[in-house]
């Protein structure tokens, strides 16, 4: 039995040739099913080979806690700049740690709690030195981030298509948003507004219309790919 | 060898460890289809049977402080029934237990090997002599140890578990700079599914077909792989933008060198075309594959190419460098330059010969290379007697290579029947 499209001799029985799909027809063969060269055994599904890693880190964070924990204790009677260590050790256990428990971690969901993470040891910081800049400062400068790289996280995940007016785009974003950054510096610690954001504003607006363009301009997106990507 | 024993690795082996990665792992396969279905019990005597025999194959890998190093193994090996494709993923966990699986499906042996143990060639005495074993406690017969089938009642040399590399290498390096080439692209099987497609090709109708364009079999393969290639670079890339096609070509250097080794010691040339110059016929391409191979494979600029790998292995202070600063520093190169040179790999192992009292238990030899990291497609071929297995393997759903490929085979007149491992076709 042959496939009419590709010329090669098929295996008795099989429904399509397996290089072109072409159904194959035949009213006088036989209709026995095709010998099967594999069996339908698939490999075990293998654990995570990150949580050994995942296990370690952990007993290390713990044990660093625990330790300056104590020695704060034993030294100062309170929770002092051990409370500093303790969260900064929570912020790398929500970044690093806690993804390596997954097989494959969402960045969509692990994104935005890494920055839930950093946001509550800033406002820790801010509580205890006693600081006015939380909800002036880094609650928008933090939340302006953790939108922009959620947003550039998702496009990039289920879109798939379009990466360079995604990039572009989030380019442009984070250059306007420079101003808006600079203005709650300058409401919080009354320093001088426009000092460097206009600077910023042109530069990622520019790389990024950089990108629009590529993605409009066949040839130009070609040689970008070409010189950067591939 | 009762008392326990380690192995350094040889000089290729070094990279395989570093570059793993969750879900990959640079394993291959050779396997024998027998007249008769295979007995598992009498299968496992047989594997034990060569234990001594094959100590640098009858390992695991541990990690050292300084290098990765290999170690007999704890248990005997069991041999296990075959998977629903070739080449699943050996895990971390199951090479610190061992690197060697041996396989059984109907009246197929196949043998899987972590790269980090042997080649091809090492590979292919080693199922030889298994197949040999247990056709002789199956059929009670006598298979004299001859054409790749060796002696186990005789103690292993040093020579087979030596690091030819280490010995052939020459003084200087040879380093020839290469432009990136063209890269095949597909919709990946996020399962791990290795597709298989196995074209079976007389061997006489290839050797005339390839002679015809005054070639051997491997440059013929590789100039209709690289013109299936091209064909799809033309279809897909404007021709200003389009990049050489070359297909990575696995040199055994044991004829160059007569070296006895059941280790590692192959090394990979690109040869290929730019694919802004075409269009290119089959009889160009053949042309220009046989003579820049034929450049190449000189002893001295193998010897040349060899030092290039081997003098940083000898310098202190990579050899004091901890493991896991050497694996990030050889990945950190493996990403930049192991599979950007080539667009697909051909390997072939070339007419294996078996012992003429084994000839009428054996109807045919397999080898199959797994995908690389970024490649989705490789291919290998093997021969035994009259029948030469192509295998194609991929982890993308698309068979357009495959389809260009065997369809120019058959239009230059070599017959060719496909067996796949194809979920559509067994409607799984």
């Amino acid at each position: 039995m042959y496939c009419v499209k590709c010329g090669v001799r098929l295996q008795d029985g099989v429904p399509s040739c397996p290089l072109c799909q072409t159904p194959v027809w035949n009213p006088d063969a036989d209709k026995a099913e095709p010998e099967k060269r594999y069996s339908s055994r698939l490999p075990k599904r293998l654990p995570n080979e990150r949580i050994p890693a995942a296990i370690f880190l952990t007993i290390v964070l713990c044990a660093v806690c625990s330790a300056c924990f104590f020695f704060c204790m034993e030294q100062l009677g309170k929770v002092a700049w051990s409370g500093h260590v303790m969260l900064a050790c929570a912020v790398v256990y929500v970044c690093a740690v806690l993804p390596m428990w997954f097989r494959k971690p969402n960045p969509v969901i692990f994104v935005p709690v890494s920055f839930a993470a950093v946001g509550g040891m800033l406002l820790y910081i801010c509580v205890d030195t006693g600081g006015k800049w939380f909800l002036s400062f880094a609650f928008p400068v933090l939340g302006i981030i953790t939108i922009l790289t959620t947003a550039a996280v998702v496009l990039l995940r289920y879109v798939g298509r379009w990466k360079l007016f995604i990039i572009g785009g989030l380019l442009i974003a984070i250059g306007g948003s420079s101003m808006l950054i600079e203005m709650f510096q300058h409401i919080t610690f009354e320093t001088r507004m426009f000092v460097w954001s206009p600077y910023a504003v042109s530069a990622f607006c520019g790389a990024g219309l950089f990108l629009l363009l590529a993605g409009i301009i066949k040839p130009l997106r070609q040689w970008l790919i070409r010189r950067a990507f591939l | 060898m009762s008392h326990r024993y380690w192995l350094r690795l040889d000089n290729a082996a070094l990279i395989f460890p570093a570059i793993r990665r969750p879900g990959w792992s640079n394993v291959f396969r050779e396997s024998a289809t027998l007249t008769e279905d295979i007995d598992p019990v009498i299968l496992q005597e047989a594997a034990e049977d060569l234990q001594p025999r094959f100590p640098s194959l009858y390992v695991r890998l541990r990690a050292g402080v300084f290098w990765f190093y290999l170690e007999d193994i704890r248990a005997p090996l069991q041999v296990r029934k075959d998977f629903a494709y070739p080449l699943t993923y050996m895990s971390k966990e199951e090479q610190k237990t061992c690197c060697l699986r041996i396989l059984y499906y109907k009246n197929r042996i196949a043998v899987e090997f972590f790269h980090a143990l042997t080649d091809g060639n090492g590979a292919a005495v080693f199922l030889r002599t298994l197949v040999a074993r247990y056709v002789e406690l199956r059929y009670n017969v006598k298979i004299p140890a001859e054409k790749g089938v060796l002696d186990i009642t005789e103690p292993y040399t040093q020579e087979e578990i030596s690091d030819s590399f280490q010995k052939y290498s020459g003084k200087y390096a040879l380093s020839r700079p290469e432009p990136n080439s063209y890269r095949l692209k597909g919709t990946r099987e996020k399962d791990g599914f290795r597709h298989l497609i196995t074209g079976v090709i007389p061997t006489k109708e290839l050797l005339n077909t390839a002679h015809r364009y005054d070639v051997s079999v491997t440059v013929f393969l590789a100039a209709v792989m690289a013109k299936s290639v091209l064909d799809m670079q033309a279809v897909r890339v404007p021709r200003a933008f389009r990049k050489p096609v070359k297909i990575t070509v696995a040199v055994d250097l044991r004829r160059i060198f007569q070296s006895g080794t059941l280790r590692n010691f192959a090394l990979a040339l690109n040869p290929g075309v730019d694919g802004r110059f075409g269009p290119y016929d089959i009889a160009d391409l053949c042309k220009v594959i046989k003579h820049q191979l034929s450049a190449e494979i000189l002893p001295q600029f193998m010897a040349g190419r060899i030092a290039e790998n081997v003098l940083p292995q000898k310098l202190l202070i990579l050899r004091i460098m901890p493991l896991f600063i050497k694996n990030f520093v050889m990945r950190l190169v493996y990403n930049y330059r192991g599979e950007t040179k080539g667009s697909l790999n051909i390997s072939n192992l070339g007419n294996v010969p078996v012992p003429d009292a084994l000839s009428p238990y054996v109807q045919r030899l397999e080898f199959i290379i797994g995908t690389q990291i970024t490649y989705p497609n490789n291919c290998s071929v093997i021969s035994c007697g009259d029948v030469t297995c192509v295998n194609m393997i991929r982890n993308i759903r698309e068979t357009e290579l495959e389809r260009r490929f065997f369809s120019q085979l058959v239009e230059l007149g070599v017959p060719v029947a496909i067996e796949s491992n194809d979920r559509i076709n067994e409607g799984a």
